[in-house]
């Protein structure tokens, strides 16, 4: 950029600005009058400032559940399917059409032809193929996971230059819904032959989506820049050629403050994680806010009954009892983030209402408190047996304001008589300790996925294991272990039928509620704020911005 | 001189190793490990079994001596290991990120010198007690705030209010503006009081007054005798001071968002990347002999009086 | 020491009150002869640091409201009659958590001090007193400290002891072990010079009792003077440990945790950041200006 560029951009010097505000005034008047459809039309060119609020991990495709990751995934990849954000529906884009068998044990793809990564290598069949397998089963040699999205995965067979088929082991319903999400991202064969570790350098990610990384400095700022000749968006968007933007920069920006500032003073033209409290602020002087549901698992707590403490279902329920969403939401959120009213947010598919479970009421906790055993201290803390009812939780940091939420339900437990300590921690201790449910009798919880597997991804002890059962994630676990509820997500994963299938995930709701293993509070946005010269922002359907459609009215 | 010299050096080397040892010592000592930290994470989905395999991997495990043994060596001879967290040798990221908070700390050394002079001298030169009071006052404000705060009103009213410096994608020149005001303010004052302090003690002394007698003004005799002879004393804590560039370095890299041995440093610990911890402390602490000695081997050059003091 | 300044702030606001009173008058004359000898920074600077120990000794005098439960829907709220500093994201008042955060952030400067104090004084003292072979060796083991980062070494020590006040005091106390031994050991290589050491040897005085009898009382000005200096330092390095993620857990109300965690608000409440970052200001203030008075500076 060079100086003259500069000093435009950021307004120049006060004695320039204050000449230009007359002309500015004027010229805003003019708009005002403009009617709104001859503004609407996309402008191509300019880069789009992006502050991000963490620097990204890893950019193996199934890793793209980390907000960071998958904000950069969504620029440089493709999926083989589009859902609708509106409808949920899964629709065509890499595929261009699909079937499935009757018992969701096969999958076949048609692949569009002209697609290319943008290292010049066509995604074909073959391609497609070393993705998925590469997704469904991992790599051990090279580190790299299994994707969280995909169940049951056999194998792949390439049935033509530009047709695959996937086989199931058993039943998996969930998977075409699976090539949609940010997980599923099409990347180049030759980045999947680089070991996990090095796929944290954002540069040698090859997708072949409509934007490319161009530069990165580690940790703290990359560059993306349009390919030219991209010609195979989704089809439901509203153009299928090159993106509007000529590129992207993505700056890291921890401070919130400093995200907030920059945007409003000018300097950048979507800031990601815009807390509540500064929405008032931010929207009152003319910058919208938009806080697309993640539509999963809500923003909860889960406790971890192996912890003796918790293992008693009253307790729990207490505990459950005791926790007021309501004053929550109220005190440290706004209209964007909805209380939840199940383990899934109300826009997830196969949600069920369950609010009645979790409706506050103190006095029946303390009940249940004293049924369980535990009598109020001199202190205030409930006691048995000579030991407290005293929990500890590690702030989740991507979490919005996790840690006032956090004091905050800490405040309402201990009208109860129950102390919970909440930790902010290195993320070092915070990892051990994490995966010992004694040191950590509670966590805060959340993912997002518009699929009911999203319930899977959380609990189960071969995801991510948020209750810590034996046999998951955690060797420090003694007993714990809920086969009932094992059972019930392997028949959610294996369950083909959809009636039926949704039918199981209103039942794991209930369950997971019934046995009190986790404490949902709110459903989860992620929360943008951008300039008013940015139009055309699209988020897919979990809430991850796509700059694909996105243009500025003054590039 | 030539005995004095290589003794200096000897010591040098042992304050070096024994840094060296120390830090080796304190993060093994330390909870997790990165290769944990990193493997942990839930969103990779990996079994205990795996993570295992991975350690293995990774060699760990080996007794510690001979872990010890094996980083001593890679350090003599320049290998620096690799950091687990970025994947990439620790020597790729210290080219990355050291000339970013060389410039940083050089040009916020050099501001806080600037302005402790110009502190000190205001004090002495201006008639106005009320003035020379509340300039003498300023050091001590200056060491009371917190960095990170003062960057962060920094930011705030320099680049969000008055818009006049952008901290968001700057010119790179412009994104050192602010961080090196924020650096400099608080290593200014110890500068300053020293040297306001001196100032004081010189004007006492005889060949002032002799100076003055043969009718110098009292602005020649500042510049020509009192500053020499102020400004020494000054050089021994620029040795110490470094170690505050350094924290500094590491509060205003993370407030302004910039790259460098500071916010490598601050992951570092946050990851438990042990490689990358052990070749931050063997760099500063490398710094921080050389620059001891450098002083140390200065200072009877620029003061006879010293080495008049070393011939005895 | 405390009390010098305090009787001096108690005739000074008496005289205030009966100033008809000829009495009154006569001590209002004695107390600002009092105050015309001690510099009235220095006046000022004791009665900041007798009120914030007092905020320690007794917060439940100066404020009333609950500093880490407040009410969740009188939040964010400027400063009012009700609430003298506004309230914080959860409704808790912001005064009532500066005044109980005294006791946290006073006695983790405390312990830093009291750690740096102890361990650099001894090594300090042995190191001036014996001299030779053993003065190498700990002076060597010291610039060994200094070579290490002292945020990286406090950053470490956090880590490895855990999250919480009195660890951060500790981890920033031996990071400042370094600047008290080798004050003291100057001191007392200077004192040891004097004619009184050498007679007090030379009348049959072991090494030890000199030691203590002599040459520590003699180099202890510029060390409390310095221990003065110190117990600013700390609690700025304590805040900026906050900053960085690892101070105490929350809901302490500690200072420098308050200024940190504060700075988020900076836009939409900014008295949350302000408030308690002028008080530590304050402070670290109070602290050099009594540590310059014991290093026999004027102003």
């Amino acid at each position: 950029m060079t100086r003259d560029e500069a000093s435009r951009r950021w307004g120049g010097d006060a004695a320039t600005r204050r000449a230009a505000l007359g002309a500015v005034a004027a010229v805003l008047a003019a708009f005002v009058a403009v009617p709104a459809s001859a503004a609407e039309e996309p402008v191509t060119g300019g880069t789009l400032v992006y502050l991000e609020q963490q620097a990204h991990t890893n950019l193996y495709p199934p890793a793209g559940g980390f907000y960071p990751n998958g904000g950069i995934l969504n620029q440089i990849t493709d999926k083989l399917t589009y859902q609708n954000p509106k409808t949920l529906e899964i629709e065509p884009w890499i595929a261009k059409s699909w079937t499935v068998d009757a018992d969701a044990t096969a999958y076949t793809f048609e692949i569009r032809e002209g697609v290319t990564f943008s290292d010049g290598t066509p995604v074909d069949a073959a391609a497609v193929a070393k993705n998925f397998d590469t997704f469904g089963l991992g790599n051990k040699d090279l580190k790299l996971p299994v994707s969280e999205a995909i169940n049951n995965y056999a194998r792949s067979a390439v049935l033509g230059p530009l047709t695959v088929r996937f086989h199931f082991t058993k039943p998996s319903p969930g998977f075409l819904q699976a090539t949609s999400v940010i997980g599923s991202g099409l990347v180049a064969p030759k980045t999947l032959a680089l070991p996990f570790d090095q796929l944290g350098d954002a540069t040698r990610i090859v997708g072949s989506g409509p934007f490319v990384i161009v530069r990165e400095t580690l940790g703290r700022e990359i560059q993306f820049a349009a390919r030219k000749d991209y010609a195979w968006g989704p089809p439901q968007s509203s153009h299928g050629g090159r993106a509007y933007l000529d590129g992207i920069k993505l700056i890291v920006t921890p401070e919130d403050s400093v995200r907030i500032g920059a945007l409003l003073a000018g300097q950048a033209h979507i800031i990601r994680q815009i807390q509540a409290y500064d929405e008032r602020e931010v929207e009152a002087k003319g910058f919208p806010i938009s806080a697309p549901s993640t539509r999963g698992v809500n923003n909860s707590i889960a406790f971890r009954p192996d912890n003796p403490l918790v293992a008693d279902l009253r307790v729990r329920r207490a505990l459950t009892l005791a926790t007021d969403t309501r004053e929550i939401v109220d005190t440290l959120y706004s209209e964007h983030y909805p209380r939840a009213t199940s383990v899934i947010a109300a826009t997830a598919t196969g949600y069920r209402d369950l609010s009645a479970k979790l409706a506050p009421d103190a006095v029946a906790a303390r009940r249940l408190l004293d049924e369980a055993g535990w009598r109020v201290g001199p202190d205030g803390i409930r006691r048995k047996d000579g030991r407290e009812l005293a929990l500890t939780a590690y702030e989740s940091l991507p979490q919005p304001q996790n840690k006032d939420m956090l004091q905050l339900v800490a405040q309402q437990w201990a009208k109860v008589g129950v102390k919970l300590s909440v930790l902010a921690g290195d993320s070092g201790s915070r990892t051990l300790d994490m995966l010992d449910p004694l040191k950590t009798g509670v966590a805060p919880v959340m993912v997002g996925r518009a699929d009911p597997d999203v319930i899977k991804s959380q609990f189960y002890p071969k995801n991510r294991d948020a209750l810590l059962q034996k046999g998951g994630s955690s060797t420090k676990v003694q007993a714990f272990v809920d086969e009932r509820l094992n059972g019930l997500f392997d028949a959610i994963a294996g369950e083909p039928d959809r009636a039926k299938r949704l039918q199981l995930v209103g039942e794991v709701q209930e369950y997971l509620l019934d046995q009190a293993y986790v404490i949902p509070i709110f459903e989860e946005p992620q929360a943008f704020a951008a300039s008013p010269l940015v139009k055309g922002l699209a988020f897919e359907a979990v809430g991850r911005p796509s700059f694909y459609g996105t243009w500025l009215t003054r590039p | 001189m030539v005995r004095r010299l290589l003794a200096r050096i000897g010591q040098a080397l042992v304050v070096l190793l024994a840094a060296f040892t120390a830090s080796f010592l304190l993060l093994q000592a330390l909870p997790a490990d990165a290769i944990l930290i990193k493997f942990m994470n839930p969103d990779l989905g990996l079994s205990p079994e795996q993570i295992a395999e991975i350690h293995a991997a990774y060699g760990a495990g080996m007794p510690l001596w001979s872990q010890y043994l094996h980083a001593l060596g890679n350090f003599l001879t320049g290998d620096f290991g690799t950091s687990v967290q970025a994947g990439v040798p620790v020597r790729d990221s210290l080219a990355a990120n050291l000339p970013a908070t060389l410039t940083l700390a050089a040009l916020g050394f050099l501001a806080a010198v600037i302005l402790a002079l110009a502190v000190s001298f205001l004090s002495n030169l201006t008639g106005f007690v009320w003035l020379r009071n509340s300039l003498a006052a300023l050091p001590s404000l200056f060491v009371s705030v917190p960095v990170f705060w003062l960057g962060i009103l920094l930011i705030q009213v320099f680049s969000f209010q008055l818009k006049l410096v952008p901290v968001i994608d700057p010119g790179p020149w412009e994104r050192l503006i602010l961080p090196v005001a924020a650096l400099a303010v608080p290593i200014s004052a110890p500068l300053a009081q020293i040297l306001m302090r001196n100032i004081d003690a010189v004007l006492t002394q005889p060949f002032v007054a002799v100076a003055r007698a043969k009718g110098a003004s009292r602005h020649s005799v500042l510049w020509r005798h009192v500053v020499p002879n102020a400004l020494l004393p000054t050089l021994t804590i620029a040795g110490v001071l470094f170690g505050e560039l350094l924290a500094g370095a590491v509060v205003t890299e993370t407030v302004f968002g910039l790259n460098g041995l500071g916010t490598l440093t601050q992951q570092a610990v946050a990851n438990q990347d042990m490689a990358v911890l052990q070749a931050v402390v063997v760099i500063s602490a490398t710094a921080f002999v050389l620059i001891n000695l450098a002083v140390d081997l200065l200072y009877p050059l620029l003061d006879p009086r010293i080495a008049e003091a070393d011939a005895r | 020491m405390s009390t010098v300044p305090t009787r001096v702030f108690a005739s000074g606001s008496e005289a205030g009150r009966t100033a008809p009173a000829a009495a009154a008058r006569r001590i209002a004359r004695g107390g600002f002869a009092a105050l015309r000898r001690t510099p009235p920074g220095l006046v000022l600077a004791w009665l900041v640091i007798a009120t914030v120990v007092l905020w320690a000794l007794a917060p439940g005098l100066f404020a009333g409201q609950n500093p880490v439960a407040g009410i969740a829907r009188e939040k964010l709220l400027p400063p009012s009659a009700a609430h003298l500093l506004g309230t914080d994201a959860l409704g808790r008042d912001l005064y009532a958590r500066i005044v109980h955060g005294a006791v946290h952030s006073l006695s983790g400067a405390f312990v830093a001090v009291t750690v740096g104090l102890l361990a650099g004084t001894s090594l300090g003292l042995v190191a001036g007193a014996r001299g030779g072979l053993v003065d190498l060796l700990v002076m060597r083991l010291v610039d060994t400290l200094l070579a290490i980062p002292t945020l990286l070494l406090s950053l470490t020590i956090i880590v490895l002891l855990g999250f919480g006040t009195v660890n951060a005091a500790i981890a920033v106390g031996l990071a400042s072990v370094a600047s008290f031994a080798r004050l003291t050991r100057s001191e007392v290589v200077r004192v040891r010079g004097a004619d009184y050491v050498e007679a007090a040897y030379g009348s049959g005085g072991t090494f030890w009792r000199v030691l203590w009898r002599h040459v520590l009382p003699n180099s202890l000005t510029s060390v409390i003077g310095l221990a003065a200096l110190q117990f600013g330092t700390a609690i700025l390095s304590i805040s900026t440990l906050g900053f960085l993620g690892y101070g105490a857990p929350p809901p302490t109300p500690e200072w420098g945790l308050l200024i940190a965690e504060g700075r988020n608000y900076i836009s939409r409440a900014s008295w949350i950041t302000t408030a308690p970052g002028i008080v530590v200001v304050l402070v670290v203030l109070s602290a050099n200006r009594i540590s310059r008075a014991f290093a026999g500076s004027p102003r």
